[in-house]
């Protein structure tokens, strides 16, 4: 009696490299395709800074790439679209799949010691759902009248055929609509995977902190993208087949009609959406930061908790979007007091963080840089968040580039950080090859250095009174002194998109002819370093017994029984009573 | 490097296991997609609140009696497809799920039926929030009716041929979750839109 059976690996050509329902495959192919979309957002926000620093002249390189048209300059027609889909793209399309997907898949089968997903074909049919979206967000590009171009947020008036009318804009809402059917299909499989199919002694106070991450990432997108698919479609019906939902002036017409639900739904998930990318980061650094710093996570249940309070908090806290939409002011009190709780729970994380890497003896490997990074931009994105969540404030700084700085040292440069973090650390495991460290480290001081700098600029511009989303900000008289400010952001933000060519190289370089990797290569004791590098694909030729929690580490006792500094969680010691967890499991099933 | 463990463990048979897993996901969907039903009826709340008259002058109400006759129709579906699992292992429930079956087809086409009434006497989807709540959230709903009552068919089709199975069982557990969710939106749909 398995706990799950092992099957044969497919002979097929088709059935293992293309419609895999192996959970390590479907892991590589959400990176990948995440790590396009990447590339592609990244190239957007190139022409973003471009058009901020040098309005109305011919871009280089780019210019003569995609804008031949125009000589190379960026146009008022064509700026909204380039803003737009690169925050689609980024969001739903390069963080979600990396984050959620590719190590969603990989980290919680093989940290909790199952042989694969609950539903493997519902996992491969999530992948291709989301390359159907995919697909749809590059069609979207080469319609009639241009890309999506109503902002991330899509807001009606703005998103309706009369703001935004042609395919592009209809593509891009049908895109985030089928991508969240996606998100849903992965989001069941990876919590119905959690509860029941954990191995014996696997309890939930000895999961990894990647795991509860991942499972709290899954419940608040199971529960809260179908809202935003509510949105999506019935933007799509006022769009398509005249409905009125969203328009404005029916209301004076007909009665009723009212662009601001449209606002509503989108932030009821919106806000969960950003601890949705936040909480799968959280969970990898907690236990990155403890692998190298060689001592237990600090206060594991607090963190647990914390994260467990950051996903109950999230889920109403979204009307401190909405301050400026002529709120009650009571309404608004009660949403700033929910949203500054936050920070509580959040601030219990950061102080365990800090307290991991306390007197450890830390191993300053490209992982642990990347993490402690996230850190510190995380801190950052973090307290200029107080400052948006406090109504008096954000009434100035509301729809300013302060904003954007804010969401990006949080959502953006915290993801991305924690991302590659997680890139560099689990690549051993996905491909069996070492990445580069040298390479790896060169990426990581580059982004680290301007990450903080591109983003820094943009609230410093943003407290200057500096609109977001503006084609030409200097055509105001008050905003011509904030040119050199932004050319300097600009500069900074080229350098460090050209820093990401060295992690492209190194990572397909590594990919195919990369140095061997050990099977446990970084000497840490869960279980996804259990299996060889890459694992098979039944993951465990025997399901481990699991013994202990997941940081075991820099224990004197084990020190002195093993000779090392770290013992497995599926490792007995010498002279210690084991399979006292399994019997206490099988009660729950 | 695996320290030698047992894989024999005091756990249920791994049918059993499997079903209450598959019974899991099913529980996580149909949450999931009560939200998405959620936010349209939040959408519709929404922008209801925000008038005084409803529906608006001008505008002719949207028939009762058919919905309520509807609303009759895939509640009698739910019963017949209940009573058909919990009678899996005898004959009855081929008779029973296909009752089911034909309740279901007899809602959808009704639902034909009120459309064209509903778009003869004016209320177009064009014409304004009213209809457009009609539309949306009937035709959306319908969508899901139609996937259970196809569900349904091939389910009947299919105990009516063979024999019982765990398999079945399990597929015919999950599909009456579901066709009894569609009902319960649908009766959610019935009380807001229509009723009242």
């Amino acid at each position: 009696m398995d706990i799950q059976p092992i099957h044969p690996p497919p002979t097929s050509f088709w059935r293992r490299y293309v419609f895999s329902t192996d959970h390590k495959y479907i892991a590589k192919q959400f990176l990948w395709a995440g790590l396009i979309f990447l590339a592609l957002g990244g190239s957007l926000a190139m022409m973003i800074r471009w058009q901020w620093a040098y309005p109305g002249q011919p871009m280089p390189i780019y210019g003569s790439l995609f804008l031949r048209k125009s000589g190379g300059i960026i146009t008022p027609a064509l700026y909204p679209s380039i803003f737009t889909m690169h925050g689609l793209i980024m969001i739903f399309f390069a963080i979600t799949p990396i984050l959620i997907g590719a190590f969603g898949n990989l980290t919680i089968p093989l940290m909790i010691g199952a042989r694969d997903m609950a539903f493997p074909t519902l996992n491969m049919l999530s992948f291709w759902t989301f390359l159907v979206s995919q697909a749809l967000m590059i069609a979207a590009f080469f319609v009639k009248m241009g890309a999506a171009s109503a902002g991330w947020t899509t807001y009606p008036p703005l998103s309706d055929s009369i703001g935004t009318p042609g395919w592009g804009q209809t593509l891009a809402v049908m895109a985030i609509f089928v991508t969240g059917v996606a998100t849903i299909m992965g989001g069941i499989n990876y919590i119905t995977t959690v509860i029941r199919c954990r191995a014996p002694g696997m309890t939930w106070g000895r999961l990894p902190l990647t795991v509860w991450g991942m499972w709290l990432t899954a419940i608040l997108n199971v529960l809260f993208v179908p809202v935003l698919g509510s949105g999506g479609l019935l933007l799509l019906l006022d769009r398509l087949f005249g409905t009125q939902f969203f328009i404005a002036g029916a209301s004076a017409v007909n009665g009723g009609g009212d662009p601001l639900v449209f606002q509503h739904l989108f932030w009821i998930f919106g806000h969960p959406e950003v601890y949705i990318l936040i909480l799968p980061a959280w969970g990898i650094m907690c236990d990155l930061l403890s692998f190298f710093s060689r001592k237990p996570s600090y206060f594991y249940k607090g963190s647990v908790g914390a994260m467990v309070a950051v996903t109950l908090l999230s889920a109403i806290v979204y009307g401190h979007h909405m301050y400026v939409t002529g709120m009650a002011p009571l309404l608004g009190k009660g949403f700033m007091t929910f949203t500054v709780m936050i920070s509580v729970p959040a601030e219990v994380l950061f102080l365990n963080w800090l307290q991991t890497m306390w007197k450890g003896s830390i191993r300053l490997e490209t992982p642990m840089l990347w993490t402690m990074g996230t850190v510190f931009v995380f801190g950052l994105g973090g307290l200029t968040g107080l400052f948006l969540a406090i109504v008096s404030m954000d009434l100035y700084l509301h729809d300013t580039m302060f904003v954007v700085g804010h969401f990006h040292l949080t959502m953006a440069a915290a993801s991305f950080m924690a991302s590659m973090a997680g890139i560099y650390f689990w690549f051993p495991k996905m491909f069996g090859r070492q990445l580069n460290q040298t390479l790896g480290k060169i990426h990581f001081w580059f982004s680290m250095i301007f990450i903080p700098l591109v983003f820094g600029g943009q609230l410093l511009a943003g407290y200057s009174g500096q609109q977001r989303r503006l084609f030409d900000p200097y055509q105001y008289t008050f905003l011509r002194h904030l040119q050199p400010l932004n050319q300097w952001t600009s500069y900074f933000a080229f350098i460090l998109g050209a820093a990401q060519l060295v992690f492209v190289y190194n990572f397909v370089v590594s990919v195919f002819a990369g140095k061997k990797a050990s099977d446990n290569p970084w000497e840490v004791g869960t279980l996804d370093w259990d299996t060889p590098s890459p694992p098979p694909y039944h993951n465990f030729d025997v399901v481990p017994h699991v013994q202990r929690g997941p940081h075991e580490l820099g224990d004197p006792a084990v020190k002195k029984a093993l000779g090392r500094d770290w013992i497995g969680q599926w490792e007995e010691m010498p002279g210690e009573k084991s399979g006292q967890a399994a019997p206490k499991l099988a009660e729950a099933h | 490097m695996a320290t030698a463990v047992t894989d024999i463990l005091p756990y249920p048979p791994p049918r059993q296991r499997e079903e209450n897993t598959a019974w899991l996901g099913m529980v996580i969907f149909l949450g999931s997609w009560a939200m998405l039903f959620a936010g349209l009826f939040f959408a519709y709340g929404a922008v209801r609140i925000g008038v005084h008259r409803w529906p608006p002058p001008g505008l002719p109400r949207l028939p009762r009696l058919l919905p309520a006759v509807n609303t009759a129709v895939i509640a009698l579906s739910s019963v017949a497809l209940q009573m058909g699992y919990a009678r899996l292992r005898e004959r009855s429930s081929a008779r029973l799920v296909a009752t089911a079956f034909a309740l279901g087809a007899i809602f959808l086409a009704l639902q034909g039926l009120l459309w064209v009434q509903v778009w003869k006497s004016g209320l177009v989807p064009q014409a304004g929030p009213y209809p457009s709540v009609f539309w949306g959230l009937t035709a959306f709903h319908a969508l899901h009716a139609f996937v259970g009552v196809v569900a349904l068919g091939v389910l009947a089709r299919r105990i009516a041929r063979g024999i019982y199975s765990p398999a079945r069982h399990l597929a015919v557990r999950l599909w009456a979750m579901y066709w009894h969710f569609v009902g319960v939106v649908w009766l959610v749909l019935f009380a807001t839109v229509f009723a009242f």
